[in-house]
């Protein structure tokens, strides 16, 4: 697949098991060059090949930017998901080649906050750990919370404060240790920042504690995991520029559909964040279930475009400019 | 050499009350006073917390003083200059809390002042209102002396710290909160473009 940010081929150098559900993986380059930049937040999408197709699912880099000769992603394994991430426990191991997208950046630290707050809840804190890399050598302050289920998730916690120390907060539910957001938000000093990473009940929690303590939107920021555009009901879609209909099963999104049917959509995020596969709809007859993050309000009423990377429809036509 | 229609030059805000906000830092000088007074008016009965800044200074000599005294404001605090007021911005800037929306009026030159302190506590656009008031005239930087003159209304004009003939090119910086200023006649010694009356 021609894409304009490329694909690269990495080999996997160690697997470690950091939790019962969590394995780290760490990839060089084949040849033993160093691996092109990142920075702290950005993300990866694994091509997973699968008996059927490839499943194309993004990870965060945990590794640290200032060091490119490896990556490192922490996969966690989704029982009830799609299957990329069940694939990449059971069928992967240490010496495969895998090929991955450049790294790209939806959840960029911000360039002049003063203090830098990161809620995260379990695997959620993996974009953090490429972030504190780049905060320590800038200088900024930064506290982290991190909740996790109990003992034997808390590892890469663990690990943080040893590099970190008291920067970093950990949250154990299994000793009733709660994580009280709307007091991570309160009384902080003009130009905080604040990044949630991990469930959407979390996210939404620490949307609405900032702005009920008047934080602005700029000031907040948020990844979601990425598992929400394929699931739904089946659906057709019809591509104007080759005519071809597709079938979307209940367990594809849009974008995976056409993909498997051999069209090109361009794509970055694969979550509905960042814009990059917005398509105007020419022919709607019923609804368009958005669920991106991108679109504005007013976009998604009109039902003029969609994000077929995530959003789907009900309808029983539908034609899109692909 | 000169361009026409300055795209650096912001664009200018009318105040108006920000959602959300937990306090309310509303600063201004000379005429936008009158701005201010509007923004009262539209937050009366709120029972909102207001912090209010005026400075006297004025190009034009608008002082709206005893009209702000008039109103309810628990924290008035008025300054005989733009620098002080903007100085003491920063030092309520910077024991301010998330929250904190900012509206500022008044010249070109107070605004940007004022808008560097703002950016240096990484205020946004979310956060802060500008509107304009009074005259546009330019606050300049000259290139060659590092050194500032408020209130340059002609296109050619001598830089009071280098003394060399400077001519305002259409290029606001946000960064330096001023026009940029070359030498006039850099090229052939004493050759000076056309004076002009600025499109202030």
């Amino acid at each position: 697949m021609s894409l304009s940010n490329g694909t690269l081929n990495v080999r996997v150098a160690r697997i470690e098991a950091v939790t019962p559900e969590i394995k780290r993986f760490t990839l060089v380059s084949t040849d033993g060059a160093h691996l092109p930049p990142f920075s702290g937040g950005s993300n990866v999408v694994v091509l997973i090949p699968h008996a059927s197709g490839t499943y194309r699912n993004a990870y965060s880099l945990m590794s640290s930017p200032y060091d490119s000769s490896a990556y490192q992603i922490a996969v966690r394994r989704v029982e009830d998901g799609r299957g990329g991430s069940r694939q990449m426990h059971q069928a992967v191991n240490e010496g495969d080649v895998l090929e991955i997208l450049r790294p790209v950046n939806l959840f960029p630290l911000s360039k002049h906050a003063r203090l830098h707050l990161f809620i995260a809840g379990g695997v959620g804190i993996t974009p953090v750990c490429s972030q504190l890399a780049e905060l320590r050598l800038r200088g900024t302050p930064f506290e982290v919370h991190l909740a996790v289920r109990g003992a034997e998730h808390a590892r890469l916690g663990e690990e943080l404060q040893r590099e970190y120390g008291d920067a970093v907060r950990l949250y154990r539910n299994d000793i009733d240790q709660r994580l009280d957001i709307a007091a991570v938000v309160a009384d902080r000093p003009l130009g905080s920042h604040l990044y949630v990473c991990g469930p959407e009940s979390m996210i939404q929690g620490a949307i609405d504690s900032a702005r009920a303590q008047g934080w602005t939107d700029s000031h907040i920021h948020y990844e979601r995991f990425l598992e929400q555009g394929s699931a739904g009901e089946a659906f057709s879609v019809t591509l104007a520029r080759s005519g071809a209909t597709i079938e979307v099963s209940p367990d594809q999104s849009l974008l995976e559909a056409a993909e498997a049917a051999g069209h090109e959509i361009p794509y970055l995020c694969r979550g509905g964040a960042c814009g990059m596969c917005e398509t105007d709809v020419l022919e709607l007859d019923g609804e368009i279930l958005h669920t991106d993050d991108w679109l504005s309000d007013e976009d998604k009423a009109a039902n003029k475009k969609i994000m077929p990377c995530v959003s789907r429809a009900k309808c029983s036509r539908l034609v899109i400019d692909c | 050499m000169l361009i026409t229609g300055i795209k650096s030059r912001p664009v200018y805000d009318q105040l108006h009350p920000l959602p959300g906000g937990t306090h309310h830092l509303i600063a201004g000088q000379g005429s936008g006073g009158l701005a201010m007074l509007r923004l009262l008016d539209d937050m009366a009965g709120e029972g909102l917390n207001i912090t209010l800044l005026y400075s006297r200074e004025s190009f034009s000599g608008q002082d709206f003083l005893a009209q702000l005294q008039q109103r309810d404001i628990a924290d008035l605090r008025i300054y005989p200059s733009n620098q002080a007021l903007v100085d003491d911005l920063n030092r309520v800037l910077g024991d301010a809390r998330m929250g904190t929306r900012l509206y500022l009026s008044g010249s070109e030159s107070f605004i940007g002042t004022a808008m560097q302190v703002a950016t240096r506590y990484d205020m946004n656009s979310d956060e802060v209102l500008r509107e304009h008031a009074g005259s546009f005239v330019r606050r300049v930087w000259c290139v060659h002396c590092d050194s500032y003159t408020e209130n340059v209304t002609q296109r050619v004009f001598q830089c009071p710290g280098c003394s060399s003939m400077l001519v305002v090119r259409d290029h606001y910086s946000r960064r330096l909160a001023a026009f940029q200023a070359v030498k006039a006649d850099a090229e052939v010694p004493g050759e000076l473009p056309v004076a002009e009356e600025l499109d202030t």
